[in-house]
């Protein structure tokens, strides 16, 4: 049993997508727990994963592939976590803020979340306020991230945010804001809770967050 | 006499070389290379450096050619010379010379893709400019070769896909003609690469109020102008609002 998640663990690790498929498939049919293998295979490599690119030894493009790999196994056990009644550590709505179509980086802090095992809800790009809030009565998130790639757009996340406190929903969740402009300052200043530098960073504040090591 | 220096980004080389020429004052110019755009800690450095080698130089005042830059301003400053800058956020509103038609733009066609004569000719390698976007289609397949054979087809298919998807939100390449130059040339190259691409052209005219401001001294101590004036000792902070521009002592 070991074996098998350990080469999940290392199809993920080395963004072997098909493998990860295939291994899968081959611990579900041996049966073993799917908790287990979606714990110590797909979240253990991707916290891996997220150490490698904070020592440099990982770049955006293996970040990328493995979380690839990651989600190519996720979709096989979604359904099963869902019939066995299995929660995810919290809840994520994520999103670019209004005005702002870039999506790379904040894709790239979706599946590194997923990949810690929270559920994402992402709303996309030129997301706007009522956009969000309407996100958030219906999935009653944990924690709502929001990106800006560009300065023009970053004020976009405060205005969001002062929109969220006018609404009277402000206090239900936890906001993490990110994007090239973005600093902890800005945080600070808007009163954001969170602020991550980059997609690994995410996963580690959201966890944080969430009060989980 | 007043003598200003002007520290610009080079996208910028024939607006302010006019500009300086006609202004009532003397005015010297420097011009830094545009490629730091995209590295906003290497371009505060970079305009850092200018304005310490101007230091004790007779200027009256340092005029800086840049807006906000994706922060690459923020946190400049100089001891014994006051800085100017414009409230802006990058060259698009400068050439444009109003923040508010930039805003319009903006709130209208979000997914532009901005092109002007100076920031064409002005690149290291000219011939791929032939395409646009961050990324050249040449540097692209450069990618493509090393990820296929670090990662195997199937993951490189997928990085490409994901690199180029900012394509598909953009919509629409614009031409600002400063009406300078002739810049048929330059706007032809826009023009075929906004068909490749299957983009909308436009072309808009510029404005040279901005420029000429900066340059003729016509910039007060008042918060709500055009431009910030940044006192010795004092460095470029910044508001997180329309002001965009604060002075922080040192």
């Amino acid at each position: 049993m070991e074996d098998l998640i350990q080469g999940i663990y290392t199809a993920v690790v080395n963004g072997n997508a098909s493998g990860v498929k295939q291994k899968i498939q081959a611990a579900l049919d041996n049966g073993v727990p799917v908790e287990e293998l979606l714990n110590k295979g797909l979240i253990a490599a991707m916290k891996e994963v997220g150490q490698l690119f904070e020592e440099g030894e990982y770049f955006v493009p293996e970040m990328l592939i493995s979380a690839r790999a990651m989600q190519s196994g996720m979709v096989i056990l979604r359904p099963i976590l869902v019939e066995q009644d299995i929660k995810p550590i919290g809840k994520v709505v994520i999103g670019t803020v209004k005005g702002d179509l870039h999506d790379i980086g904040k894709n790239l802090v979706s599946m590194m979340l997923e990949g810690a095992g929270f559920q994402i809800v992402d709303l996309g790009t030129d997301v706007a306020p009522e956009k969000f809030l309407e996100a958030i009565n219906t999935h009653q998130p944990d924690i709502v991230g929001m990106s800006a790639l560009l300065t023009t757009t970053m004020t976009n996340i405060e205005k969001t945010l002062r929109y969220f406190e006018e609404n009277e929903v402000r206090n239900g969740f936890k906001v993490i804001i990110g994007g090239a402009p973005v600093t902890q300052k800005y945080a600070d200043e808007i009163g954001a809770d969170g602020f991550a530098p980059d997609a690994s960073q995410a996963a580690v504040v959201s966890k944080h967050l969430m009060g989980v090591a | 006499m007043t003598r200003f220096l002007c520290i610009a980004c080079e996208v910028f080389a024939r607006p302010i070389y006019l500009s300086a020429a006609f202004s009532t004052h003397v005015v010297d110019v420097e011009l830094i290379q545009r490629g730091l755009h995209n590295q906003p800690d290497k371009l505060q450095a970079g305009i850092q450096d200018h304005i310490d080698h101007a230091e004790g130089r007779g200027y009256q005042a340092i005029l800086l050619g840049y807006g906000l830059c994706g922060n690459g301003t923020a946190g400049l400053h100089a001891r014994s010379i006051k800085l100017v800058l414009p409230r802006l956020h990058d060259c698009i509103a400068l050439l444009l010379g109003d923040p508010l038609r930039y805003q319009e733009q903006f709130d209208q066609n979000p997914g532009t893709y901005w092109y002007s004569q100076d920031f064409l000719e002005r690149t290291d390698d000219i011939n791929t400019f032939t395409t646009m976007g961050p990324i050249s289609d040449t540097e692209l397949a450069k990618k493509y070769e090393v990820f296929l054979e670090k990662y195997g087809k199937e993951n490189a298919d997928y990085l490409m896909e994901v690199m180029g998807a900012w394509q598909t939100h953009y919509k629409r390449a614009a031409f600002i003609d400063m009406g300078l130059a002739n810049v048929d040339k330059s706007k032809k190259r826009v023009q075929l690469g906004a068909k490749h691409r299957g983009w909308m052209f436009e072309t808009l005219v510029g404005d040279l109020v901005l420029f000429r401001q900066l340059l003729n001294g016509e910039w007060s101590q008042n918060d709500a102008s055009n431009f910030i004036v940044v006192p010795p000792n004092h460095s470029v902070g910044l508001t997180y609002d329309e002001c965009i521009f604060r002075c922080d002592p040192l």
